[in-house]
């Protein structure tokens, strides 16, 4: 179990103290789902796994005092980001005094001044000096590299984390030459870990930038099959030498292993790994697992499981076609038909036309005016079920601008064979 | 029941006010805030008024039972985290105030940003900012915000500093209550962070960072104390990404059926029987064409006051005779109402106003046979008006007809010639003039629509004391040299007004088309006004 949940666990069940164990169990597990850190700990035992390759590389560039770099490439939800902080973190136990970390966001920190003013202050920062926001991009520059001879000195390795490290190979890549460089010209010591979800990312890098990175790359990839199920006991299973009440606990865990036993619920899991088998997907089912937990009795159930694979795995589109009106419906198979009939122009009036024929050939209950279907064809716009094809035109209005569908053929045909009381479908 | 009745007119301000202010969460909360001038504390993120029990809550928000147990549900417990939340669904399904007023009945601290009003990222990061500080805007500070920040990374540091102190005080406050057993309005150390219209995001200029910041923000911000809440009228599958990002968890509000909507409207009406009679026949139509709620309201509210006409007591129980002859007296008006009540706001607004009492008497029938004479209800000059018309003929009409149609004569006896080819190619030529027509208008260069107005302003009389410079057609250099300043000067001015707007350069000449965007009953109109026979002059016709 990591520290923080460690820290922080005494505290709440000593505020909650009043409340339910089934409360108490609750916000447990949830702690634990909203924490990365302790889902990926159980990764970080056996001797061939990332966490260990990772650390190996780290240390060793700490001990052996030299610069170092590597890529965390893989899918998002993979525990990058974790296994990362869960290996600084006991690097850190190990060897207290001997490293800094500075972490960059490829969202936050692509532009190479923002990024080298976060260096600056997190450096700052970590050695009680005085930041000033008014440095310049030069004086942030140097201070970097001076901080990196100083720390070199003082046998003090710098560990850079780029999170999101594709973006910031984008443009000019002045940041990480500037960064890559400062590391080669000097006596330092300080490691660059990359992390992306792009696989191609080192093949973004410039040549300049490239030369000076080393090619290290670790590849994280989904959970296994087996991984999952033990992720499963290790999030949910509760704790039995915790404050919790010796009966509840033991209920609690034999009803999820039954239910983890039981055929339908390897189905379960099953369809949900067959769409995205990552460990944010898992997370946000067994979150959603979670919260549905019936309060009283306190237990999970195969049910809830159940709804909560039903609230992941949603269809938007048909969602948004059960919400259209009779006269939205109208308006999408008249363009469908426009579609079909491969005609060039699908712009408002043309739909009126069609609309109209439509309307002359089945003899449908109801003629809307124009402006009706307009304000029905906005709606339209708004759902996304369409869209105008370009963003040019601006001074044009509505009726005329070409639009074009955003839904394909089948899922239109579900959309309308499931509507309620769907009139005759002319399509 | 007073109580009870508020929520759904609440809801209605709520989702309105929600586009004016910059959080309705304060709606109700401004008023007082301005009164005193005291500093804000942490209850000022709570709503305090009045609690709000569970069933009044479900019983206030008719067919939002199963969300708002599931929204409930999955903030949790006291004190819970939680990962984001996407709550999507379409407009006026009532996303906003639900979750809100969850809020209210949880006493939790949040705060509310709508996407809206915070119309670029600074402005949001300090609207966001300034809540969370408790600072607010006032004579003293100059209006300013607690902290500038504009990038994503100062958000993020300044963000992390003010929630970590504010967790503190929430603490802080907690162990006071439980000390001095004041009676503190927060519960729980959590806050919540709602971002309201995420849709709207899509639309700023950089978009590309600000929306998967946004997504990712929880996971970069690390803190389990701040729940994160987008509302989206659009689904999770409309935000493009080229990485993709952390996803949300969805919470999916449908739109109302015909029931919910029957039971919305029902709600505190004075006369229940006699609106349900009149829901009877009028909500059918309307649901077909929309199922929104504001727009079902703005059709049928003045449709009741119709319906009511006949009756001298509106308190009355309706029995079968009187629901008939109602029927009766509001049959016409329902179809005549299907048809006005949906104004189109995407229209240029001059336009709209100025065909809207025509639309109001006709609807849109075949447009170009107004017998109702209207007159423009705003001026122009006479020189703009014939600028106006050249403009709208030069979209309408291909350009090699110009030759044609403005010859000396005027294009009066230009008709027969056009009847001399086949059928079958007559037929082309019209399903390809509908074609053109249905395209919208066509762009054109400024020489053309100098020479098509020099064309008909020759063509047309002139009264003396006209505001136009007199024009005969075979000018000389200095009367050439005043138009021509003239016109430029009208015809920027009728561009500014959106009556022409400035198409894209054409690529082989390089000049500025232009196209106009007036539509026909209004050129119609415009011409009226000038007596000029345009309808001849028309191609199609």
């Amino acid at each position: 179990m990591s520290a923080a949940t460690v820290s922080s666990s005494p505290k709440i069940t000593e505020k909650m103290a009043r409340e339910s164990p089934a409360e108490q169990a609750q916000v447990l597990v949830k702690s634990r789902i909203c924490n990365p850190n302790f889902i990926f700990s159980i990764f970080s035992n056996p001797p061939d796994s990332n966490y260990s390759k990772l650390k190996y590389i780290i240390s060793s560039s700490l001990t052996e005092a030299c610069n170092n770099s590597v890529l965390l490439l893989g899918p998002r939800g993979c525990g990058k980001v974790a296994i990362l902080e869960l290996v600084l973190e006991d690097l850190l136990e190990e060897y207290p005094d001997m490293i800094s970390v500075i972490k960059l966001n490829g969202l936050l920190h692509c532009d190479h001044n923002c990024a080298l003013k976060e260096i600056s202050r997190q450096l700052c920062q970590e050695h009680q000096l005085l930041f000033s926001k008014m440095a310049s991009f030069d004086d942030n520059a140097q201070f970097m590299v001076s901080m990196l001879r100083e720390c070199g000195l003082a046998h003090k390795t710098i560990i850079f984390v780029l999170d999101e490290f594709d973006l910031f190979a984008q443009g000019k890549q002045l940041f990480l030459y500037s960064l890559l460089d400062a590391m080669q010209s000097v006596t330092s010591q300080a490691v660059v870990i990359g992390i992306s979800c792009r696989l191609d990312a080192d093949q973004l890098l410039e040549k300049r930038v490239r030369s000076r990175f080393s090619h290290r790359k670790l590849l994280f990839l989904p959970p296994s099959r087996e991984d999952t199920e033990r992720l499963l006991e290790h999030i949910l299973l509760l704790p039995t030498n915790s404050s919790f009440p010796h009966e509840y606990v033991t209920a609690f865990n034999v009803k999820l292993l039954k239910i983890f036993a039981d055929y339908k619920f390897k189905e379960i899991v099953d369809t949900l790994s067959y769409s995205d088998s990552t460990v944010n997907h898992l997370q946000r089912f067994l979150f959603s697992t979670v919260s549905h937990m019936d309060l009283k009795s306190g237990l999970l159930s195969l049910e809830n499981f159940k709804a909560a694979l039903s609230t992941i795995q949603r269809q938007p589109k048909l969602e948004v076609l059960k919400d259209c009106s009779i006269l939205e419906l109208y308006i999408l198979v008249c363009m469908k038909r426009l579609e079909a009939k491969e005609q060039e122009l699908r712009n408002f009036n043309a739909i009126m036309k069609e609309y109209k024929s439509i309307h002359d050939t089945f003899q449908t209950s109801n003629y809307y005016a124009r402006n009706v279907c307009l304000r029905a064809f906005e709606h339209l716009l708004q759902r996304e079920l369409i869209s105008f094809e370009d963003n040019r035109g601006h001074g044009q209005s509505a009726e005329f601008r070409p639009v074009k569908l955003l839904i394909s053929r089948p899922e239109l045909y579900q959309g309308l064979k499931s509507y309620p009381s769907c009139p005759v479908s002319s399509f | 029941m007073g109580k009870e009745e508020s929520p759904h007119v609440n809801r209605r301000t709520t989702r309105s006010s929600s586009s004016t202010t910059p959080n309705s969460k304060t709606v109700g909360e401004v008023s007082k805030i301005i009164s005193n001038t005291q500093s804000l504390t942490v209850n000022d993120l709570v709503i305090s008024d009045e609690s709000i029990s569970l069933e009044e809550l479900i019983n206030s928000f008719p067919h939002r039972r199963v969300q708002i147990l599931e929204l409930i549900k999955l903030l949790g417990p006291l004190n819970s985290p939680m990962i984001p939340l996407f709550v999507y669904g379409g407009a006026s399904t009532g996303k906003t105030s639900t979750v809100l007023e969850i809020f209210k009945h949880l006493k939790r601290p949040f705060i509310y940003s709508s996407c809206i009003t915070c119309y670029n990222p600074r402005i949001l990061f300090e609207s966001i900012l300034n809540q969370l500080l408790l600072h607010r805007k006032n004579e003293r500070n100059g209006y300013s915000s607690a902290k500038r920040c504009e990038k994503p990374s100062d958000f993020v540091n300044l963000l992390h500093d003010a929630l970590s102190t504010f967790i503190d005080r929430l603490e802080g406050d907690l162990w006071k209550s439980n000390s001095k057993k004041s009676p503190s309005q927060v519960t729980g150390k959590m806050i919540y962070l709602i971002i309201d219209n995420l849709e709207h995001v899509r639309e700023w200029d950089k978009s590309l960072n600000i929306l998967p910041f946004l997504f990712n923000l929880y996971d970069i911000l690390k803190m389990p104390e701040m729940g994160l809440i987008f509302i989206s009228k659009t689904s999770l599958d409309t935000y493009h990404s080229d990485t993709g990002y952390a996803e949300s968890l969805p919470v999916y509000f449908p739109d109302y059926t015909e029931d919910d909507l029957r039971k919305i409207f029902m709600k505190d009406q004075s006369n229940p029987k006699l609106y349900s009679s009149f829901l009877d026949v009028v909500l059918r139509p309307f649901y077909h064409t929309t199922r929104r709620v504001d727009d079902v309201t703005n059709a049928i509210s003045p449709l009741y006051k119709k319906y009511c006409e006949p009756l001298d007591d509106t308190g009355i129980t309706p029995d079968e005779d009187t629901k008939r002859k109602l029927f009766k007296h509001i049959n016409p008006y329902i179809s005549q109402f299907l048809k006005e009540t949906f104004q189109v706001p995407s229209q240029p607004t001059l336009k709209a106003s100025a065909s809207k009492d025509k639309t109001r008497k006709k609807g849109i029938t075949k447009p170009g046979f107004w017998e109702s004479l209207d007159e423009l209800d705003f001026h122009m000059s006479t020189c703009a008006k014939y600028l106006l018309i050249s403009a709208f003929l030069a979209s309408r009409n291909p350009a090699t007809l110009d030759a044609s149609l403005f010859d000396s004569t005027g294009g009066s006896g230009n008709r027969k010639r056009k009847r001399k080819s086949s059928e079958k190619s007559m037929e082309k030529k019209e399903s390809k003039e509908q074609e053109l027509l249905m395209k919208g208008p066509g762009t054109f260069p400024l020489e053309r629509l100098l020479a098509i107005f020099q064309c008909i302003s020759s063509v047309a009389e002139y009264s003396p004391g006209d505001e136009v410079p007199q024009i005969d057609g075979l000018g000389a250099n200095g009367w050439d040299s005043g138009l021509m300043s003239d016109v430029l000067l009208q015809l920027s001015s009728l561009c500014s007004a959106n009556f022409i707007t400035k198409g894209g350069s054409c690529p082989l000449e390089g000049a500025i088309r232009y196209r106009s965007a007036v539509s026909e009953d209004m050129a119609l109109k415009v011409a009226r006004s000038l007596k000029f026979p345009l309808p001849k002059y028309l191609y199609s016709r």
